[in-house]
């Protein structure tokens, strides 16, 4: 198993996360040990049989649906970035240079 | 304790004992915020808690009114949450004091801390060697006495693991026992939150204290608080399972000394024991590192510099506000767990790794319920391979760290409640011993603790 640099691009752009050229072979390395171990599961013969096991309550309990003031000690304006007038704000939207991911 | 003069000074007592022990970069609560904290909070604790006084700290990605929450994260440095956790307003209903919060892995993500934007944690003996992780900081003041006990979380062991190498007890309840409203999350179908403590007394009393149904929390099952057991006479009754995958042939011979003395210790107590066998153990590490890094990569996708924490590099559009936020603000672990959660779920890989892995998951669960099904009460095991690694050791080979792990997924995996006891010491450095139990029957796994707590030699060499 070897992740190549443009895998590990692509796979960077998937996540939104800037990966800068000097950090590409260190991290296409790991990525490809890692997965190379964690590949070692498909060495157990397929268990399509197997019903797949989720932790917790067995069924989503709803709280009722009412609206009420939601109980925070300040508002947003005190941790974000920028915030005005009940947004928040970020700069333009811009260009979705790779529409092919 | 009722008094609030009594409280202030456990307060005082606490802030000054944090102080001692700063070199070890346990705690991230600057001294002067944390002493003014603590006195503020001292005077206004219900006195009538069955915690009144007792200071506890809080690890750094479980959300508290008082200091930042930053997750051991440059991304959200500063950030301060707008609402307790379920946790830590019922500690401090109980009359408990929140005594700062401790260092961690960036997000929980790492079993050294060594993975923190704030500088690494020693451990509490030995300033070569890591504390474990990812809840170090939490382990290392209790270990250091500062605090009696603190909150951890658990997505791999990152309470137990910790607790083995520093020598305390670390508890990960079964998941749904405790509220997760207010956790940062990491891998949602694995987080729990945890508690370390001086003695399994204290933890317990802790988990107590937290665990029980909210309605803000619909992971969280609709059950009563704990119900602390009695410290037994003895274990006649039990029937303890010993899990031959978890003692392979090259497991480091003292751990397996000072397991042997534990087990030992179970059966002269009054326990049956018996060998059992858990058969997909091996695929445990690698199930968990498909199914736990792709939860992450999105949980994480909501840190993008919109919202909270701060922003880096100016940028001119949206798009790269979110990748220069994301790519300088988040550490070389947690972009390597994104870009590996991000593979594993991405058009193509999906059967392959994320699909397989939620099988394996049904396969190792299924393993835990056979052995309980056969009469079986609780499992003993060791809770690490090894005592506290030199820092840095395993620092370039993500698989090396992955497998001190080995131990302590998979009751994260199936979902069920596990303690780590202090069992002994190897050339002085601490090692834990590891009972797992079956789901909401942590007073079982308590009752278990108490007794092996009080019947082993923890201080002496294995």
């Amino acid at each position: 198993m070897s992740v190549t640099h443009d895998e590990v691009r692509r796979i960077a752009r998937l996540a939104e996360l800037d990966v800068s050229d000097e950090v590409l072979p260190l991290l296409g390395e790991q990525m490809s040990r890692i997965l190379e171990y964690v590949a070692q599961i498909n060495a157990v013969p397929a268990s399509e049989g197997v019903k797949p096991f989720v932790p917790g309550p067995d069924a989503v309990r709803f709280r009722a649906d009412e609206v009420k003031p939601w109980p925070l000690a300040f508002g947003p304006a005190e941790f974000a970035p920028a915030f005005r007038d009940g947004f928040f704000l970020v700069p333009k939207l811009g260009q979705f240079e790779d529409a092919d991911t | 304790m009722s008094d609030p003069s009594e409280a202030l000074a456990s307060a005082k007592a606490a802030a000054d004992r944090i102080v001692n022990v700063k070199r070890l970069n346990a705690c991230l609560t600057p001294i002067k915020e944390l002493r003014k904290s603590l006195a503020a909070q001292a005077s206004t604790a219900h006195p009538s808690g069955v915690l009144y006084g007792m200071p506890v700290a809080v690890k750094d990605n479980i959300c508290t009114l008082e200091f930042t929450t930053s997750c051991g994260s440059k991304i959200l440095e500063g950030y301060r949450s707008p609402y307790d956790a379920t946790a830590a307003a019922k500690l401090k209903a109980a009359g408990a004091l929140i005594a700062g919060k401790t260092n961690c892995d960036e997000f929980g993500m790492g079993s050294s801390t060594e993975h923190s934007a704030y500088g690494r944690t020693l451990h509490p003996f030995d300033k070569t060697r890591v504390p474990g992780g990812s809840s170090g900081g939490s382990a290392a003041l209790v270990a250091a006495g500062a605090v009696p006990a603190a909150l951890g979380s658990e997505t791999g062991g990152s309470v137990r693991q910790p607790a083995s190498l520093c020598g305390v007890v670390g508890i990960k309840p079964t998941y749904g026992r405790v509220s997760r409203y207010g956790l940062v999350a990491f891998g949602s179908s694995l987080d729990q939150i945890g508690v370390l403590g001086r003695s399994v007394h204290d933890a317990a009393r802790v988990l107590s204290v937290i665990s029980g149904r909210d309605p803000k929390d619909s992971t969280c099952e609709d059950r009563d608080s704990l119900r602390l057991p009695n410290v037994p006479e003895s274990l006649q009754g039990f029937v303890i399972g010993v899990p031959k995958e978890y003692f392979p042939q090259d497991l480091d011979a003292a751990v397996r000394r000072a397991c042997d003395r534990a087990i030992r210790l179970l059966r002269e107590l009054g326990a049956a024991v018996r060998e059992v066998s858990l058969p997909h153990t091996a695929y445990a590490v690698a199930t968990y590192y498909i199914i736990a890094p792709a939860e992450a990569s999105s949980n994480l996708a909501r840190y993008d510099g919109a919202r909270y924490g701060p922003r880096f590099n100016g940028s001119e559009d949206v798009r790269a506000l979110y990748r220069t936020t994301r790519g300088d603000g988040f550490g070389p672990e947690v972009r390597r767990r994104v870009l590996v959660g991000t593979y594993v779920l991405s058009s193509g890989y999906y059967d392959a790794y994320y699909r397989k892995a939620q099988q394996m998951r049904a396969l190792i669960a299924q393993d835990f319920r056979n052995v309980f099904d056969r009469g079986v009460d609780l499992l003993f095991t060791p809770t690490t391979p090894t005592p506290a690694f030199k820092a840095g050791e395993k620092l370039n080979d993500p698989v090396a760290m992955y497998l001190s792990d080995i131990f302590t997924v998979t009751a994260n995996i199936a979902g069920l409640p596990a303690i780590s006891v202090p069992i002994g010491r190897i050339k002085g450095l601490p090692i834990g011993g590891q009972l797992i139990g079956q789901a909401f029957l942590e007073d079982e796994m308590l009752e278990a603790a108490y007794a092996l707590e009080r019947a082993v030699p923890a201080a002496e060499e294995a």
